[in-house]
């Protein structure tokens, strides 16, 4: 580590020339925008592996019987699927990427906490993703068990479960780290005369994400645990032959499990909290309001795991408990939609790329929204539980909500990270591909499920063909989308043009550094006054 | 956690590693949450199976642990309060003793399974399988793992201890940067904590 | 639901609208508001009515379904990889669910390795099947014809494959049907002394495991096993068997004592009290006849 009078304050850090040359620079480094972009190709790698499957899963099921490949491998496909995206992707995505690089900044810091402890994170989720490859390459077979893990099936199969199980359990490991470091960082480090009520909405509900991180990955952590001792020695916890019990292997995992889901949602709230105000110019709409709401889903979001398990019995009481909680959960996700949209109210809207990313967002998180009430009630869910419509559920508020918010916040953040600005006509397109594909290809499941297709199903009757073709079209018209997003961004990170300091008029302090952000980000440590504000137009 | 104590940058901020600290053991008391929570359900479902399995185990080890461990606790506390008082020689000596307790304690442990494991008693072996009731087996289950992990805890413990003693030794840690030192006697209070929970459960209550 | 759809469009509508009104061209300089504790409210209270309404229409529909009326007709359920079999209270055993129309009828939910999920969309019930708890579900059909039941639980390499039929008759038919108490076997033409061996296999499933024509599914192919030497692992020594009457129906009753190597211990489970020691012999019969 460097002292601060070696440090050259007006070198970019993406110039700048360390102890380390090369590939070392980055892998060895501490600052926080090197590892934000450290993990942003490593999920990007990881991500298209995912995408890939995700598009050999739909081609399979374009008909009937055997298409490409055999049950064994869809099975194993899709677990792999939802291993990487949900382990991988959505649950380090925001906070990794865009928490890493912006977080320090936004608040007036130079750097995180901890930065070396940072370092560490951004290892231990390669050494986790490693396992989880390993657990695909080598051994007999591909895990099959789905992203759940599900007891018994999970030690009664075959296939080499033993990396991938104690992946996941590492990746949380990386997570507990990086929630860690920016809750330390928030408490300690903020600029001074920034209050709490004067923090920016995306490191708000970063905080909040951290606190879920911190909670509830332990938890599923020695879940994991117990699993891969049980196939290893058979302790008996969760093997129903051996006295244990099955139904609290789910119990302990979706205590963590469904926290994690608004450990992903929450960071993309924050994103488009930001998004929203900067490009209708205008102060953002129930700022306090927001702020409680995202700590309402950090709390009330633990006490809803049993919405999962509504069919594999559970005390009445329980049933309609966790029902009525999981209602509850929506009001404040309500409360946020409702400030957006207000926040455009007599606005001065300046239809931008990242400005329609996060509008989609908002219809496609509704949509995801609904249909989870849906999943919520007692009757439907019993109806429609383990079938195509919880795919289609969790696709939309997923990767609608989680995907949407990412493009948006890499196409608002992009000319501060990079210091280029992309070509718009393209990336305007490649929203517009994107955005018609992923209503093609996931509308229709929600009309399988309620037609009575189960999930996690490598063939079906012929009853369910036409839909899954029109759902397998919009796969590739997605994929399009994807691929001219990608290009477009890639392309402009060396050839696009200079970008302002602040191309899009925002307020925030990441606007007020030069793009891309020297070294240690400030010369001076910013003083936030009586009257400044992160949405003060 | 090494790391969120040791780095050396110029922004050195006791508060900020003390935080981390308290935080990260929040995780690990959740984590061992986790398995309370699952002995308590398996307990509450089959009690008298329980109470049999937990007679098998001895009391004696059980207890000279604990004692062993609360003075272990105790002295890693006094080197802290003895760097303090600039006493470097002091520190390290109580620093020596923890680490020699805590490694007494890992070999009663090893007595302990194995006279377990004589009897032949071991997570899925076949004397347990075949002859004793699933309550024992989910009971001995969960005394493995348990007391399994805590055991791992400890080795991490007297390795963070290990390096904090190297640091006091070289005057990297002294009585203006403490925080490695002390974040490694949180740890060990933590380990020596939940130890405290896990004595009762499998070996008192009857 | 339509409340969600209600609120779907309109607030979709109001978006655009926003978008449009308030675009940059029309309004160049944004009013600041920086927000309502009015409005707050009111947006906090009526969804949470709305929402305490879905919840009650959902527990209100739900009620209903847990309990089974007294008089109910009882069948048990056994899941097992990858199929299910119906067992009646008079001893008859199906692989197709037989029920009579216009009466309630109560399932006992049994599984024998991993977590099924049993699920008949045509009168929307789905309980999970879960080894080691018994469960229970209940329906009553009120038309005549066939419909599908699958497995909705992931459970593994069929699960796919793992559906079948509910066939709901008229009551006197059904009667006319139940009352035939001969066995599932005699239905069929007996046109050779292995026929019932493999009408019971194929009824209790096991061929979703193994082949009869050399291919490796799950587990061993049974082609040419009689009179076969194998490799087996008993309590982690190896040691070669012949195959032999006796060593079949150790595999079918305590299959996990000896695990042929290569395959899984854990997989297949006992068949006591499923398969009788007649049933055995008959299967042992059609295995030897597979060269
Ligand atoms: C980002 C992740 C994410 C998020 C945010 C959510 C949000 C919600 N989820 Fe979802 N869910 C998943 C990811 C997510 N879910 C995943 C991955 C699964 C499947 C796991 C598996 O089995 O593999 C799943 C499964 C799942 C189930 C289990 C289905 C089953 O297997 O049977 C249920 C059941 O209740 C459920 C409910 C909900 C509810 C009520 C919300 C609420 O938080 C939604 C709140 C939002 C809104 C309501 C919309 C916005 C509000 C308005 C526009 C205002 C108007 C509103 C009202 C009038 C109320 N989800
Ligand atoms: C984030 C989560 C995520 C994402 C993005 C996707 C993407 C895709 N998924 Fe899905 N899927 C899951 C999570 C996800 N999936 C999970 C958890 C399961 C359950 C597994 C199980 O049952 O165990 C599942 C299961 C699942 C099934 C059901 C399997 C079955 O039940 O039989 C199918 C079927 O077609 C499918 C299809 C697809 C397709 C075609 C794509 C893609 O090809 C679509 C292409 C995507 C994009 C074009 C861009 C999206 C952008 C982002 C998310 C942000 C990018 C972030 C970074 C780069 C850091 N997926
Ligand atoms: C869930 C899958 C599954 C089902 C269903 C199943 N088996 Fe098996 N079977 C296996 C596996 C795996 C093995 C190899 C491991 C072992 O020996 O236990 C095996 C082994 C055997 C063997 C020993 C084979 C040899 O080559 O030595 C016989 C005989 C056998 N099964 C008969 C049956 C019969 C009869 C049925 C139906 C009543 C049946 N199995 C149902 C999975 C299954
Ligand atoms: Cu049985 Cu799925
Ligand atoms: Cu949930």
């Amino acid at each position: 580590m460097q002292t601060a009078a070696q440090i050259p304050h007006d070198v970019n850090y993406l110039d700048y020339k360390g102890k380390y040359k090369g590939i070392f620079a980055w892998i060895f480094s501490t600052d926080h925008k090197r590892i934000a972009l450290l993990y942003m190709f490593s999920m990007m790698t990881l991500f298209l592996v995912g995408v890939a499957l995700g598009l050999a899963m739909k081609l399979e099921l374009i008909a009937p019987g055997r298409t490409i490949m055999g049950p064994q491998s869809y099975n194993a496909v899709f677990t792999v699927h939802g291993v990487i995206m949900i382990f991988m992707i959505v649950i380090p995505g925001l906070p990794a990427v865009f928490g890493n690089f912006m977080l320090p900044i936004m608040i007036g810091a130079k750097d995180v906490a901890f930065p070396k402890l940072n370092l560490l994170s951004w290892w231990i989720y390669v050494l986790g993703a490693f396992l989880v490859i390993a657990s695909v390459l080598f051994g007999n077979g591909i895990p099959d068990t789905g992203w759940t893990f599900y007891a018994p099936y999970s030690f009664k199969t075959g296939t080499n479960l033993l990396p991938a199980i104690f992946g996941a359990f590492v990746l949380g490991f990386s997570s507990i780290l990086t929630g860690l470091n920016f809750i330390v960082t928030i408490h300690r480090m903020r600029a001074p005369g920034m209050t709490w009520f004067k923090m920016p909405l995306f490191p708000w509900s970063l905080y909040g994400t951290a606190w879920i991180q911190l909670l509830a990955t332990p938890v599923v952590g020695i879940t994991l645990v117990l699993v891969a001792l049980e196939r290893i020695f058979g302790i008996g916890v969760f093997d129903p032959a051996l006295g244990g019990d099955p139904v609290l292997y789910q119990h302990l995992f979706w205590i963590y499990s469904h926290p994690a889901v608004y450990v992903m949602i929450l960071p993309a709230m924050g994103a488009i909290s930001e998004i929203i105000p900067t490009f209708s110019q205008k102060h953002i709409f129930g700022y306090k309001a927001i702020i409680a709401s995202t700590l309402a889903i950090a709390f009330v979001g633990y006490f809803v795991w049993g919405h999962h398990m509504f069919t594999s019995g559970m005390s009445g009481t329980a049933q309609y408990t966790f029902s009525i909680l999981t209602f509850i959960v929506a009001i404040p996700s309500a409360i946020k939609v409702f400030n957006w949209i207000s926040t455009m109210h007599k606005g001065s809207i300046n239809p931008e790329i990242p400005f329609l990313w996060a509008v989609t967002f908002i219809f496609v998180f509704m949509i995801g929204g609904f249909s989870g009430l849906v999943l919520g009630a007692l009757a439907t869910n019993v109806y429609v539980h383990d079938t195509a419509f919880v795919v289609a559920h969790f696709h939309f508020i997923v990767f609608g909500g989680v995907g949407f918010a990412f493009f948006g916040a890499i196409h608002y953040w992009y000319p501060k990270m990079f210091g280029r600005m992309y070509d718009k006509a393209w990336a305007k397109m490649g929203w517009a591909f994107f955005t018609v594909g992923f209503l093609t290809l996931y509308s229709p499941m929600f009309y399988l499920g309620m037609m009575g297709m189960p999930r996690r199903y490598y063939d079906y009757l012929p009853e369910f063909h036409a839909a899954n073709i029109l759902s397998s079209l919009g796969s590739w018209v997605m994929a399009f989308g994807l691929v001219i997003v990608i290009i477009n961004l890639f392309r402009s990170a060396k050839n696009g043009p200079i970008a302002e300091i602040n191309p899009w008029h925002g307020k925030t302090l990441e606007w007020t550094v030069p793009s891309p952000p020297p070294v240690e980000n400030f010369d001076e440590i910013p003083v936030y006054g009586e009257k400044d504000g992160p949405y003060n137009y | 956690m090494e790391n969120a104590t040791q780095h050396s940058d110029p922004h050195y901020d006791q508060e900020a590693s003390k935080l981390g600290m308290w935080l990260f053991i929040f995780t690990e008391l959740l984590l061992f949450g986790g398995l309370f929570l699952v002995y308590s359900i398996y307990r509450f479902l089959n009690p008298e199976a329980f109470r049999l399995a937990g007679e098998e185990l001895n009391l004696t080890i059980g207890a000279i642990n604990t004692v062993i461990l609360l003075v272990s606790s105790m002295t890693i506390a006094m080197s802290t309060s003895s760097l303090q008082k600039k006493n470097k020689g002091l520190t390290i000596f109580l620093l020596e003793v923890t680490i020699m307790l805590a490694l007494i304690f890992l070999i009663n442990k090893y007595f302990e399974w194995g006279v377990k494991f004589e009897h032949g008693i071991w997570p899925g072996s076949q004397h347990l399988v075949n002859e004793m009731s699933k309550g024992e087996i989910l009971f001995f289950g969960l005394y493995f793992v348990m007391t399994g992990l805590h055991a791992l805890h400890i080795i991490v413990g007297m390795i963070i201890i290990i390096v904090a003693l190297n640091k006091v030794q070289k005057g990297i840690v002294n009585e203006n940067r403490p925080s490695l030192l002390e974040n490694a006697g949180l740890y060990w209070h933590l380990v020596d904590l939940i130890w405290i929970f896990l004595f009762p459960l499998f070996y008192l209550i009857h | 639901m339509g409340i969600s759809f209600v609120f779907l469009i309109g607030l979709t509508f109001t978006m655009l609208y926003f978008i449009y009104k308030y675009n940059r061209k029309k309004n160049p300089v944004a009013t600041q508001i920086e927000g309502s504790t009015k409005l707050e409210i009111i947006w906090t209270v009526i969804p949470t009515l709305l929402v305490l309404v879905m919840f009650y229409y959902g527990w209100a529909g739900w009620v209903p379904m847990r309990n089974a009326p007294k008089d109910s007709f009882n069948i048990q359920v056994t899941g097992r990889m990858w199929n299910y079999t119906f067992q009646y209270e008079n001893g008859k055993t199906t692989d197709t669910l037989f029920v009579p129309m216009n009466k309630a009828v109560k399932l006992k939910l049994i599984s024998m390795d991993v977590i099924h999920g049993f699920y008949i969309p045509a009168f929307r019930i789905k309980e999970d099947v879960v080894p080691g708890r018994e469960k229970s579900a209940w329906f009553i059909a009120q038309q005549e014809g066939l419909f599908e039941l699958f497995c909705s639980e992931y459970c593994g390499l069929d699960h796919s494959y793992m559906y079948t039929y509910v066939k709901a008759m008229p009551e006197q038919k059904f009667n006319a049907w139940y009352v035939d108490t001969t066995k599932h076997v005699d239905a069929a033409v007996v046109d050779s002394p292995t026929a019932n061996g493999k009408r019971i296999m194929k009824n209790i499933g096991c061929f979703a495991c193994h082949t009869v024509d050399g291919n490796k599914l799950v587990g061993p192919s049974f082609k040419g096993i009689y009179g076969h030497k194998v490799t087996v692992t008993t309590g982690g020594n190896d040691r070669e068997v012949t195959v032999d009457d006796e060593y079949i129906k150790k595999s079918i009753y305590d299959p996990n004592a000896d695990i042929v190597k290569g395959y899984n211990k854990g997989l297949m489970q006992p068949y006591v009290g499923q398969l009788s020691e007649d049933d055995i012999k008959q299967i042992t019969e059609y295995l030897k006849t597979l060269k």
